[in-house]
């Protein structure tokens, strides 16, 4: 399997909305173009409206997947 | 000085242009109105400058998007309106006539909207408003199933819809469109009009679906885009003090036949009410499919 693996990490779990999605942004002003982003999101709210969230700033979203009782999601910064 | 200025007759013809009487003798509320609630901000300053001059230094904002200026002394009256017609303010509608029409703010700003609806409530103010009616006729125009223009209690109202499909070959198989599908479904009472397959392919069955988009907004790869965009109509749709739900006669119009229907409406309102009745009064003794044929 080709893993993807994210240059950064955060761990939003239990984090709700919209404070999750201000956290994966912040992240992601810190990093350079290209680099990629994992974060872990909660099932339900959090993972449906981190991804609109994500796509609408002009990120692109490589991975989405269900891990357990989380989600994960790899986002390549543009 | 003489002591009255305008004869009854004389105010009847002012309230239809939206200067209306207030229960304090002498003053009148100036009912100004703004299409889809899209105001300039130079005009909004202009607002100001007639609530200082002829009001009493504040304005109403009315639940029609209108600007409601109270406190206009009746001898100042012919002065204010020299003054709008200068300034480029639309007077609002009273009396037996249909009024502002109104918009959510639409796609140019709203993730959820499908059409820019303020301007296109712009465009069919021509066509909907200050008509003679039996009573009084609303628009409204929304964006998208969230309704926030109310197109439901509305005398008709469209909402916008936008029927989705999918791309498989951009599919990466993360399930969240089902999974927002799935939840609006439930809350619609329909089952879900997206389903995954053994291989976590989405199956689209637009019978389910209620066209509001979630999927088109949540995919992460854009593999589901709007198809077709159109209106879902409504008919006969008030609240007062006799609320009552418009009923869903038409999906996917397109927007180029607008006109025409709130034209058609219009007439059809006109032919079937009595004096003193709202549209959705005088549908309760008409056959709904003959008015669907005449309205559609």
């Amino acid at each position: 399997m080709n893993r993807i693996k994210g240059n950064q990490y955060i761990n939003l779990k239990g984090v709700p909305c919209p404070l999750n999605f201000v956290k994966t942004k912040l992240k992601l002003e810190t990093m350079g173009t290209g680099e990629v982003l994992e974060v872990e999101l909660d099932d339900g709210e959090p993972i449906t409206n981190v991804t609109a969230s994500v796509k609408e700033e002009g990120h692109q979203i490589l991975k989405v997947e269900k891990a357990d009782e989380y989600w994960k999601l790899l986002i390549k910064k543009q | 000085m003489t002591k009255k200025i305008y004869k009854d007759n004389e105010l009847a013809g002012l309230r239809t242009g939206g200067i209306i009487k207030q229960k304090q003798k002498d003053y009148f509320i100036l009912r100004t109105r703004i299409p889809g609630g899209h105001l300039k901000a130079d005009l909004l300053k202009k607002y100001s400058t007639i609530a200082k001059k002829y009001g009493r230094d504040y304005v109403h904002v009315s639940t029609r998007q209108g600007i409601e200026i109270p406190w206009i002394h009746i001898k100042n009256i012919p002065k204010l309106l020299k003054d709008l017609k200068k300034l480029n303010i639309l007077k609002g509608a009273c009396g037996p006539r249909s009024r502002n029409l109104i918009a959510c703010p639409g796609m140019s700003v709203c993730r959820f909207g499908f059409v820019d609806t303020e301007q296109l409530a712009g465009k069919l103010d021509s066509v909907a408003f200050g008509k003679e009616v039996p009573k009084k006729f609303k628009v409204a125009i929304t964006g998208c199933l969230n309704s926030c223009a109310k197109p439901q209690e509305n005398d008709l109202g469209f909402q916008a819809q936008g029927e989705p499909e999918v791309d498989l070959s951009k599919c990466i198989g993360c399930t969240l469109c089902a999974k927002v599908c799935e939840k609006v479904c439930l809350r619609g009472k329909r089952k879900p009009a997206i389903i995954m397959d053994e291989n976590k392919r989405p199956i689209y069955r637009k019978k389910n679906c209620f066209f509001e988009g979630d999927c088109i907004r949540v995919c992460p790869v854009n593999a589901w885009k709007t198809k077709m965009v159109g209106f879902a109509v409504y008919i006969g749709g008030k609240v007062g003090r006799f609320p009552k739900f418009g009923v869903k006669i038409a999906d996917f119009v397109k927007e180029s036949q607008i006109p025409k229907i709130i034209r058609n409406t219009i007439r059809c309102y006109n032919r079937i009410a009595k004096k003193g009745e709202r549209f959705g009064e005088a549908l309760e003794r008409q056959d709904l499919e003959k008015i669907k044929e005449e309205i559609l």
